[in-house]
């Protein structure tokens, strides 16, 4: 079992893994479950609060159980594989689009930079989007400057990704936030 | 060089503002945010089996973070009198359970319902990134309130089913 492994033989493994695996940005703190067995400081009766550091991590090598309260079980709503598949795409495609709205829209500071699996759009003085995928609950997250922040669903019926508590869609949101803020509307292709 | 870089790592398993991640990016902790982290206000735990407390528990290990966060209340004035928090996660998530324990102290359980992520937000100077810290402590009030309504709708013998949404 992974979480049996000496803290120091798991940083090291996660370091070997292939220069293709990309480490996770300091959000998704996966690594934080080998993290729980460590006791708090000493001198002090024992507190649940401790300060984790959200450690990049690889996110294949770590066990996916879910160690604690979950409302949902997302694992059975979307397989690991296809949500990859969906989430990857749908974030690939929409760097695409954006980077093509940088070069109509002129806008001081706009730059759209994807790095570990992270997509990162800066508006200049405007604010900054970022959006990255949440494997566990099988989310795309996005944070706006105009909405805050959203947690998108893939919602099977209509094909899309759906903030369940706004109902609102991740494209349109987008398309609506990006026109209010900068001017031009973005044309998304239809099969996106 | 495996070792160095996982001393690196290790070194930062400790609490002082966290050296620079292997990304480029700098990433800088108002000083809010650190207040709060090295001095958090009302850590702790009440009993959850107390008719007078509500408890909300948000979030998964599997996700970063995790907050239980707990709220007294009045009996006569069903206000809410005292609050603590426990939570797992990064420093933002810290600090931002922790304002919210200051900021439902006091308050009656519809006010607190409006308090928004934005504001806690706004408070730590959270950047992007961490705007879902914030909602996360938003969550985490709503649902120790509808705990406590849940509970307080059972001690009043009313025969309205408490809203599990």
């Amino acid at each position: 079992m992974a979480s049996r492994l000496p803290f120091l033989r798991r940083i090291s493994k996660l370091l070997k893994a292939p220069p293709s695996t990309p480490l996770r940005s300091l959000r998704h703190s996966l690594a934080l479950g080998f993290l729980l067995p460590q006791p708090p400081t000493p001198d002090v009766s024992p507190r649940f609060f401790f300060s984790s550091r959200s450690i990049c991590s690889g996110p294949l090598n770590l066990p996916q159980d879910s160690q604690g309260p979950a409302p949902i079980d997302y694992r059975s709503v979307l397989s690991e594989d296809e949500f990859h598949g969906l989430a990857n795409s749908t974030i690939h495609d929409l760097q695409e689009k954006l980077e093509e709205y940088g070069d109509i829209v002129e806008l001081d500071g706009f730059d759209v930079d994807y790095g570990n699996e992270v997509l990162t759009l800066k508006l200049g003085a405007l604010g900054t989007y970022v959006m990255n995928k949440q494997t566990p609950n099988r989310q795309i997250w996005l944070s706006s400057p105009l909405s805050g922040p959203s947690r998108f669903d893939w919602d099977h019926n209509v094909q899309a990704w759906v903030y369940r508590r706004t109902k609102a869609n991740l494209l349109k949101l987008l398309e609506s936030e990006l026109e209010q803020l900068c001017g031009d509307r973005i044309k998304w292709p239809e099969q996106l | 060089m495996l070792r160095l870089v996982a001393s690196r790592l290790l070194g930062t398993a400790s609490r002082e503002v966290p050296s620079r991640p292997l990304q480029i990016l700098p990433r800088l902790y108002h000083e809010n945010v650190i207040d709060h982290y090295n001095n958090p206000r009302n850590v702790g735990s009440f009993d959850k089996n107390d008719p007078n407390v509500g408890t909300g528990l948000v979030g998964a290990p599997a996700c970063g973070d995790v907050m239980k966060l707990q709220i007294k209340i009045d009996e006569e004035s069903g206000k809410i009198v005292d609050a603590c928090f426990k939570t797992f996660g990064c420093g933002s998530a810290i600090a931002s359970s922790s304002v919210a324990t200051e900021w439902v102290k006091g308050k009656s359980m519809d006010e607190v319902l409006t308090i928004k992520n934005t504001e806690i937000a706004k408070h730590l100077s959270l950047p992007p990134v961490k705007l879902h810290c914030s909602m996360l402590a938003e969550d985490a009030i709503k649902a120790a309130v509808k705990d406590a309504e849940a509970k307080r709708a059972k001690m009043n013998g009313s025969s309205k089913a408490a809203d599990v949404n």
